[in-house]
């Protein structure tokens, strides 16, 4: 037997290895899963983390600890000073700044060091607080722990509503997509307690720059994304429907350079979920279907002139105008053509169903 | 290894002869008693070993005819005796390995030279019960005995054909263990033949008490885990087995036959696979194939992902295990092994108490003990329900062997979990594959159909196929007829309104 003596060395130098790699057992970790960003000095930033403390057969009890440093790592050292287990970030499903921050400092750095953690996932939710990251995350919202209910949150309503897919993956493509302004998801806690999304904000440069409120997020998203679920009501002479949006999808198409022109068709299928009117037959169905698309295209000319006038492009028109325009000069994208340029909103709005009452 | 056996000795002949006689003598059970024909005055004596001769035969056949029949020469014996294997000789080896396996020798007084010897065996053979190892609802209930003859008989009848072949061996230099090889000339690889033969042959070892002894012996890599030679108690699976081309070793006085060459699907394949429908027979096998990567692997990915990889987990599960492993006082993998040890030792200890004892220690174990431990704090019951798991998944193999196997493979890759985590088991999974990839069966590759990839043999491995998509015998036996059956002659079936 040769191979016995090998076969026991490598088992040696197995054993002794071992001590090499990093061990984290799950019980005796703080498992981040929402971290939060304060604006504080101009020099300092404060971090609020929140962790769930599972406890057997009852919801897990949230706690929150705070630090104050100059940077992302720094500070969870300075939060780690406060804990029992080391603060680890592989659970990490929700990034909050607070708006002071968000609007002051920016948020690049901060982000970064996360992209860069390759404990943390591409996928986890970040988000802008209307007030204070600290305040946000010290409230109790629900059973869930606070880091996971806001993920809930903000995944449900990608999903079923109308806010666009978002997440940090899409944001750091986003900012580094020549052409197109990165936005995220803006929150706030109400006075009863609860966690309210009001709306999207946009970045430009780390800073935010722009928001819109939760009412023309649908049409934002309309613009941005593919697929949109969202309910929207319609008043015509008939009477007032609300309009359930099932099936959206939209396509650019340049029609000129110079200045620039660009068409977009917006198609929208969707179902009336509710009438008040007297009685809704093919005619009143086709004014629905006319009053909303001319809805929609109010409502997105009006965006896209906001956008202009604040300078950001959300919806990547620069980006469509690149891979269109051999040599595009995108370096005065942004500070002239992006003023120049006339968008063609050309809604097609069906409905495919009335519902079950005949 | 040194010749330490007399009998091998072939001079001396009268010397060794004297010594047979000493030693049989010193036999409290050796008997020889002389008789007087009273039609010839002829003297003979009828020397004999007591308790291996059935005394029926004895009285009631032998002795009555030898007594009133005439006869003055022993050559005239044969002719007078009823009985079917009687002999006349003066081949005194053979002599001494019949009087030992129950034959009675007779000698004339006066006629030193030759020896009558006729066989008067008494068997003690235990009847065909129901088999346990490899129980089935639906086929056949028989199973092998310890009596050679009575498992040749059983599987004889289910192959009437003269190309059933039996050859007989003798192995073990003092038990002289009687192994028979059996094949269907015509469809056997005569290679896999010669193997066996080869190997069977050079066995020295001085007693086979059972075949379990010839399968460590004469397998490709003695040294691995996995079973290189299928064992099995059903007569009928042996048969079925003949008929695809495959070699069966039978051994006196065990009640399990040897199949070779096999393959490790084959080990987690059941006989009533062939039984039942095959899309249920097929569903059952990826059953037991789940069973067995769940059993292997479920106590190594807990203990991996607790200990190293906490962000695997989804968030809702998280709750649940902190929570569980929150009171408890040791690591991960010392919780583990504790749970399975305790498993390891139920099992060890149902198997070596009598059935009844043994089912009462297995509710004790499983209930007590696990209840006992989880309120104690000493494991997390999340760990429990797991290790408990994977104990009941590796009972799902129809093979015994083979589910010894996966209760040992277990421990090394729990213990690589521990150490590197999920590298850890996927190195121990690569010295795994490359172990398989190594192994052969009568050398036949043992992984064969995955690897090699043999697209036809994939059809009765991890799936089983209907009969009609059956119609080769599995290429890896390298049969000298291929073909069961031509597909082309298959009739269709008539539909309802033709």
């Amino acid at each position: 037997m040769v191979r016995l003596p090998k076969i026991l060395t490598l088992f040696m130098f197995s054993a002794a290895l071992s001590g090499c790699v990093e061990k984290s057992i799950l019980d005796d970790i703080v498992l981040v899963n929402g971290l939060g960003f304060d604006y504080c000095d101009g020099v300092n930033i404060q971090a609020t983390v929140v962790y769930p403390d599972y406890l057997p057969d009852q919801p897990p009890k949230d706690k929150t600890f705070t630090g104050r440093a100059r940077m992302k790592k720094t500070v969870l050292q300075d939060i780690s000073r406060q804990t029992t287990d080391p603060v680890v970030t592989g659970s990490i499903n929700t990034v909050v700044f607070g708006r002071e921050l968000a609007e002051k400092q920016g948020i690049l750095d901060l982000v970064d060091s996360f992209h860069r953690d390759p404990r943390v996932g591409s996928t986890i939710f970040l988000g802008v607080i209307d007030g204070t990251a600290k305040e946000f995350l010290k409230g109790k919202y629900g059973i869930r722990s606070t880091g996971e209910h806001v993920a809930k949150i903000i995944e449900h309503n990608i999903k079923h509503e109308d806010l666009p897919r978002t997440n940090m993956q899409r944001f750091f493509s986003d900012y580094y997509q020549t052409g197109k302004t990165p936005f995220m998801p803006l929150l706030r806690k109400t006075e009863a307690g609860n966690v309210e999304l009001t709306g999207i904000s946009f970045f430009k440069y780390g800073k935010i720059a722009d928001s819109i409120p939760a009412e023309k997020m649908f049409f934002f998203k309309l613009l941005s994304d593919k697929y949109s679920e969202g309910l929207h009501s319609v008043k015509t002479k008939e009477g007032e429907a609300s309009v359930r949006d099932i099936r959206s999808s939209h396509n650019f198409s340049l029609l000129q350079q110079n200045p620039l022109k660009i068409r977009v068709k917006i198609k929208v299928n969707g179902i009336i979920d509710e009438f008040n009117g007297e009685e809704l037959n093919p005619s009143t169905v086709k004014s629905v279907e006319k009053e909303f698309e001319k809805i929609i295209y109010e409502e997105c000319m009006e965006l896209i002139s906001r956008f202009q006038e604040k300078e950001i492009d959300p919806i990547g028109f620069g980006q469509f105008a690149k891979t269109q325009i051999r040599n595009f000069d995108m370096e005065n994208w942004l500070s002239t053509l992006y003023k120049d340029l006339s968008v063609d909103i050309k809604p097609k709005v069906t409905i495919t169903e009335t519902g079950v009452i005949e | 290894m040194k010749k330490l056996f007399w009998r091998r000795k072939k001079k001396n002949n009268d010397n060794r002869d004297k010594r047979l006689e000493d030693l049989l003598q010193k036999s409290k059970d050796f008997r020889s008693v002389s008789y007087k024909n009273p039609k010839t005055q002829i003297s003979f004596t009828l020397s004999f070993i007591e308790t291996l001769v059935d005394e029926k035969i004895l009285h009631e056949s032998a002795l009555p005819k030898l007594l009133e029949e005439k006869f003055h020469r022993i050559e005239e014996v044969k002719d007078i005796l009823p009985l079917s294997e009687v002999e006349i000789t003066n081949d005194k080896d053979q002599i001494e390995q019949k009087l030992l396996n129950g034959s009675v020798l007779l000698t004339i007084d006066g006629d030193k030279e030759t020896y009558c010897i006729f066989s008067a065996q008494k068997e003690i053979v235990r009847n065909v019960t129901l088999p346990e190892v490899e129980f089935s609802v639906l086929g056949p209930k028989e199973a092998f005995v310890e009596s050679l003859k009575h498992n040749l008989n059983l599987i004889r009848r289910r192959l009437p054909m003269k190309e059933l072949i039996t050859e007989k061996l003798t192995v073990g230099n003092l038990s002289q263990t009687c192994v028979a090889i059996l094949y269907i000339e015509g469809i056997v690889d005569m290679e896999n033949v010669n193997t066996v033969r080869q190997r069977i042959k050079e066995i020295e070892f001085d007693e086979i008490s059972d075949n379990s002894y010839i399968l460590q012996m004469i397998s490709d890599n003695s040294h691995s885990l996995f079973p290189q030679l299928l064992d099995s108690e059903r007569p009928d699976r042996v048969a079925a087995t003949l008929t695809e081309g495959k070699v069966a070793i039978l051994v006196d006085g065990s009640p399990h036959a040897l199949i070779a060459p096999t393959t490790l699907v084959e080990c987690f394949s059941s006989f009533e696979d062939y039984l039942l429908n095959w899309t249920m027979a097929s569903f059952i096998r990826l059953i037991r194939l789940f069973a067995i990567s769940f059993s292997v692997l479920a106590t190594p990915l807990y203990v991996a992902t607790i200990s190293y990889h906490y962000e695997l987990i989804p968030e809702d599960l998280l709750g649940t295990l902190v929570a569980s492993r929150g009171a408890i006082p040791f690591p991960p993998i010392l919780e583990a092994l504790f749970l399975e040890l305790t498993i390891e030792l139920l099992r060890e200890a149902g198997a070596r108490l009598p059935t009844k004892v043994g089912q009462t220690i297995g509710i004790v174990g499983g209930i007590v003990i696990g209840t006992a431990s989880v309120e104690a704090g000493l494991t997390s019951n999340v760990l429990l329900i797991i290790i408990a798991l994977a104990a009941l998944a590796s009972f799902t193999t129809p093979v015994y062997r083979i589910g010894n196997t996966i209760r040992l493979i277990r421990f090394p890759i729990l213990i690589f979990a521990e150490l590197w985590g999920l590298l850890g088991i996927f190195i121990c999974l690569c010295f795994l594959m490359a172990h398989l990839l190594r192994l052969t069966s009568l050398g036949r590759p043992y992984l064969e159909p995955l690897y090699p990839p043999r697209q036809y043999d994939l059809r009765d491995s991890i799936l089983r196929l209907p009969f009609t998509a059956l119609y080769r015998r599995p290429q890896y036996l390298r049969p000298k007829r291929p073909m069961r059956f031509n597909e082309r002659d298959l009739k269709k079936k008539k539909d309802i309104d033709e």
